[in-house]
């Protein structure tokens, strides 16, 4: 373990002396390190940015400062959103472009305990149902308000203690994040409902790739060089899984987050789901003008009064198709 | 093994000893371990069940306490007039008066004071040594959704958050118990705010880290939701819960003792992770709604059982052995004496009866059968040299009776034809003698040239005294034919003779007969032998002579009748005694006179030797293996006349 870390150490120091002058990328999740980000974590610290010809440093968000924010500042030259936050943004008027699309599913659900009688979606209705404070709210009241459901809304931060003791009647979850937490905290998956919005209309994207369109003007090479090295990570990841579980808990354990392999093991097998396009007529990385659409369909549908973007405006890929389908044989 | 178990009696009996002891002790064995391994997991039990309670307890002091300091307060909280820019000064004095405290909170609803904004939360905590106080609210700090607000606030219950890491970064852990506090205005009670304490959690681990059970026990404490608080495996605290644990080792198991933790049973678990079998004993700290479990390897439970089961078993093999030892000297000794009689009696087998017993000191069965063996060795020595004495006596007498037999015999006359030169008659006889020496007898002699004297006789009993009498007879016979010229006279001569101090009143039935060989007269005299046959010529056979007289030897005044007849030509007489017709067979049944007649009636015009030979087969055929227990004698004579 401590030889494998020096081994890379060593081989990113080499990198990166042999590539002083590299053009550097600023990246920024948009949330703590945690699998859900192991495709460019993978890509950094394998060296496929370098291999790319780019210097890549990754900056995570904190609790007062959001990725929006560091792009806003220019501070992070590139940050992963959620396809919907981004387009939020979009139309509030960050010039911000979605370089490629990662996920293309919605990873995004009610949970209900069936102790609670809940065990159709309909009886959601004139139930209380924690909802995160901080965004990410769109989808799931679109869904409620779609079947006119009253519902009373409790905003909650991240913790689902709420929900673990009943405080609340329902809870929006990530598949990959907050269900496997409620299910390590003692509750069995048979004792819960679960009602996924992609079941529901409302598959919508996440995870997406977005720079200020500024950048995308002036640095369009490097960007590229970004997403193929993602892209690459993101293929490495999935074939070694267990290294790719050992450099996010690594980084974890670094910024001092609390976690466990059961739970991030987890989060990657449903974070590579995601990344399928499945029943989607698209490949991966690309963004479908059907889910923008829809996606904008529900912001607009929050009253946004705002000029709506075009799709070309808002989705400018940096990668052709062609290229898009082949990250694994620029690997080797 | 089995060989020789089975060739040595001293081995066989330790074989049976030890496999009976190795038996005993294995049951022994067996039931110690199985009460002993029950008494030793009910200590174990009681002692973890302690263990886990008086842990519980301390814990739980120390929350009760903490959870008292904020009862007052909140009931200062809930007073009517209250003044918000005095409310930092609560806090301040709640960290002042408990140094357990790091921190304290007093949160309002959003705009609770118009004056404040939609924040107010004075918080104090304790940094170093000084204190530091701020107001916590902002838009970045929205603590109307923060768990240690918003959880009492909407289940309007105290409530102990789940442990965090402190604010520092330092690996201190912290846990924040809040209490909701309401206003009454009217009839309505409203949501105020909530007062909240950081507690640190140092005093727990010192707690939970100073239990120690068995070797490796351990103690460990998780919260509400399955978190571990405290574990001796650092890597555990905070980051995995129970749950999660139980995941990364694939022990269902585990999971299922973590869901009764959080329903806050008090049990006992049995379960195998890490390759180990554990114990786990838990128990709900309550007011927190935390689980303490205390965890010890199974295989420690039963370490000091095995330590003792380890030193019996050594023991027992040590005893074994040394039982083995001292069975087999004593064995051995006790049955040393055996092969000695053994050999002694080898020795006696082969005639050395003067062989040494071995010494035995003992009074016991050995002592009984070394005197038996010492009667043995005697009577033997004496029984054998009476034998030889008795055989030589018996081989003197066999020897003498077989001459005596052999003297018997050589009276008869044996020489057949007897007279080759007359041709008026032609006589066979035979006396085929049993296994002793019998008393039958026969003879026939010319008295002059026209006269043929014949005689067949049975002296009465068996062996030597018998052919004594035959013998006396015979020569009575030869000495009084020729004087008498009749056979009266010759048997009364012989019957005078014979009587005379005849004090073993012997006798003997006799049968003498004249044939006047040119004439065919035939005189003869029965003196109480078997009636006499007669074959004649023109066919038939017929007994004759049927009334008996009185044997020889018993009345020597008595006067024999004398008879008469005359043969024809080829007329033939057969004289025999009653070994031929109480020949026995098997059955006990005799030959009898009828089946004589019938063997006879056959022979028409046979010679006598022809006639004697068929008999004696016909006899022989009756008798079969049967033995011949009386001399067969018979005489045959054919008159041929001139």
């Amino acid at each position: 373990m401590l030889r494998k870390t020096i081994l890379i150490s060593i081989t990113l120091l080499v990198s990166m002396s042999s590539f002083g002058q590299l053009p550097k990328l600023t990246f920024t999740p948009h949330w703590l390190p945690q699998a859900q980000f192991a495709g460019y974590y993978v890509a950094q610290q394998k060296g496929f940015y370098e291999e790319e010809g780019i210097e890549v440093e990754i900056v995570h968000p904190s609790a007062s400062v959001m990725a929006t924010d560091r792009l806003i500042k220019e501070e992070s030259d590139i940050i992963s959103l959620f396809l919907i936050t981004a387009l939020s943004e979009k139309i509030k008027g960050v010039n911000l472009v979605n370089i490629a699309q990662l996920s293309q599913n919605s990873a995004l659900l009610f949970i209900a305990k069936k102790s609670s009688n809940i065990s159709a979606l309909e009886d959601l209705n004139g139930k209380r149902i924690g909802i995160w404070e901080g965004g990410f709210d769109e989808v799931p009241k679109a869904l409620i308000r779609s079947n006119n459901y009253q519902v009373t809304w409790i905003p909650i931060l991240t913790s689902v203690s709420l929900f673990m003791i009943d405080g609340i009647d329902a809870m929006t979850v990530m598949w990959y994040n907050e269900y496997d937490q409620i299910i390590n905290s003692g509750i069995n998956a048979d004792e819960l409902s679960t009602f996924f919005y992609s079941d529901y209309g409302f598959n919508i994207p996440e995870d997406g790739i977005y720079c200020l369109n500024k950048t995308y003007l002036q640095r369009k090479d490097d960007l590229q060089k970004f997403v193929k090295g993602t892209l690459q990570g993101w293929e490495y990841a999935k074939t070694h899984k267990e290294e790719t579980l050992e450099i996010v808990l690594n980084l974890m354990k670094k910024e001092h987050i609390p976690t466990n392999l059961a739970h991030q093991s987890w989060m990657l097998d449903r974070i590579l789901e995601l990344l399928e396009p499945g029943s989607k007529n698209t490949e991966k990385g690309r963004l479908i003008e059907s889910d923008y659409q829809k996606t904008l369909s529900i912001l607009s549908g929050e009253g946004s009064s705002n000029i709506l973007p075009l799709f070309n405006d808002f989705y400018k890929p940096v990668i052709e198709r062609k290229i898009l389908n082949q990250p694994q044989e620029k690997s080797k | 093994m089995i060989f020789r178990i089975n060739k040595s009696l001293a081995s066989r009996i330790v074989f049976y000893v030890l496999t009976f002891c190795v038996f005993l002790f294995l049951i022994s064995l067996s039931l110690f371990y199985v009460f002993s391994k029950g008494t030793i997991e009910e200590m174990t039990y009681k002692n973890a069940s302690a263990i886990t309670q008086n842990t519980v307890y301390k814990t739980e002091q120390v929350l009760l306490t903490t959870e008292k300091i904020l009862g007052n307060y909140k009931w200062l909280m809930e007073g009517n007039h209250l003044d918000c820019d005095s409310i930092m000064a609560y806090t301040q004095l709640i960290i002042k008066s408990n140094p357990e405290v790091l921190g304290c909170a007093i949160a309002f609803e959003p705009n609770y004071f118009p004056e404040k904004g939609r924040y107010f939360s004075p918080y104090t905590y304790r940094d170093d040594d000084s204190l530091i106080s701020l107001n916590l609210g902002s838009a970045e700090f929205e603590y109307f959704v923060m768990d240690w607000y918003q959880i009492p606030a909407i289940i309007g219950k105290p409530y102990w958050s789940e442990p965090y890491f402190d604010a520092g970064g330092s690996d201190a852990l912290v846990t924040t118990y809040s209490v909701p506090f309401y206003i009454t205005a009217g009839e309505h009670r409203k949501m105020a705010g909530v007062i909240t304490i950081d507690l640190s959690l140092d005093w727990l681990t010192d707690i939970v880290s100073s239990v120690h059970i068995l070797e490796t026990g351990y103690a460990s404490v998780v919260s509400r939701h399955g978190t571990f608080v405290t574990h001796p495996n650092k890597d555990l605290i905070m980051n995995q819960t129970i749950f999660s644990y139980a995941k990364e080792l694939e022990s269902p198991k585990l999971r299922e003792i973590g869901r009764d933790m959080q329903a806050g049973i008090t049990n006992f678990a049995s379960i195998t992770f890490l390759n180990t079998d554990w114990i786990i004993s838990h128990t709900p700290i309550s007011s927190s709604n935390w689980s303490l479990a205390v965890v010890f390897p199974k295989s420690e439970m039963y370490a000091p059982l095995k330590r003792i089961g380890t030193v019996l078993i050594l023991l027992i093999i040590i005893g074994l052995s040394l039982l083995t030892f001292i069975i087999v000297q004593i064995v051995t000794k006790q049955i040393a004496p055996l092969r000695h009689f053994a050999n002694s009696a080898l020795e006696i087998a082969d005639g050395n009866f003067n062989t040494e017993l071995p010494e035995i000191r003992t009074q016991d069965e050995m002592k009984d059968l070394h005197d038996s063996f010492g009667i043995m060795q005697k009577d033997l020595k004496t029984y054998i040299e009476n034998l030889k004495e008795t055989t030589a006596a018996k081989e003197k007498i066999e020897s003498e009776l077989r001459i005596a037999r052999e003297i018997q015999m050589s009276l008869i006359p044996k020489i057949f034809p007897p007279f080759p030169d007359i041709k008026e008659i032609d006589l066979y006889a035979m006396l085929e003698p049993a296994k002793e020496v019998g008393g039958d007898l026969y003879d026939f002699f010319m008295i002059d040239d026209q006269h043929l004297c014949f005689a067949i006789g049975d002296v009465s009993g068996k062996g030597v005294p018998a052919s004594l009498f035959m013998a006396v007879t015979r020569t009575l016979l030869r000495s009084a034919a020729p004087k008498q010229q009749s056979p009266r006279e010759i048997v009364n001569s012989l019957n005078k003779s014979l009587s005379q101090g005849n004090e073993s009143s012997m006798f003997v039935t006799f049968f003498i007969g004249i044939i006047n060989i040119e004439t065919g007269i035939f005189k003869y005299a029965n003196a109480g032998h078997n009636p006499p046959i007669i074959m004649y010529s023109g066919g038939g056979v017929e007994m004759f002579e049927i009334s008996k007289n009185i044997p020889l030897g018993l009345f020597p005044e008595h006067d024999y009748e004398e008879k008469e007849r005359i043969l024809s030509k080829t007329d033939c007489l057969f004289l025999y005694t009653d070994g031929i017709t109480e020949a026995e067979n098997c059955k006990n049944e005799l030959y009898s006179e009828e089946k004589l007649i019938n063997c006879l009636s056959l022979l028409e015009k046979a010679e006598p030797k022809e006639s004697i030979l068929e008999v004696a087969r016909d006899v022989a055929e009756h008798v079969k293996e049967n033995e011949q227990s009386d001399d067969l004698t018979m005489l045959s004579i054919i008159y041929y006349g001139k």
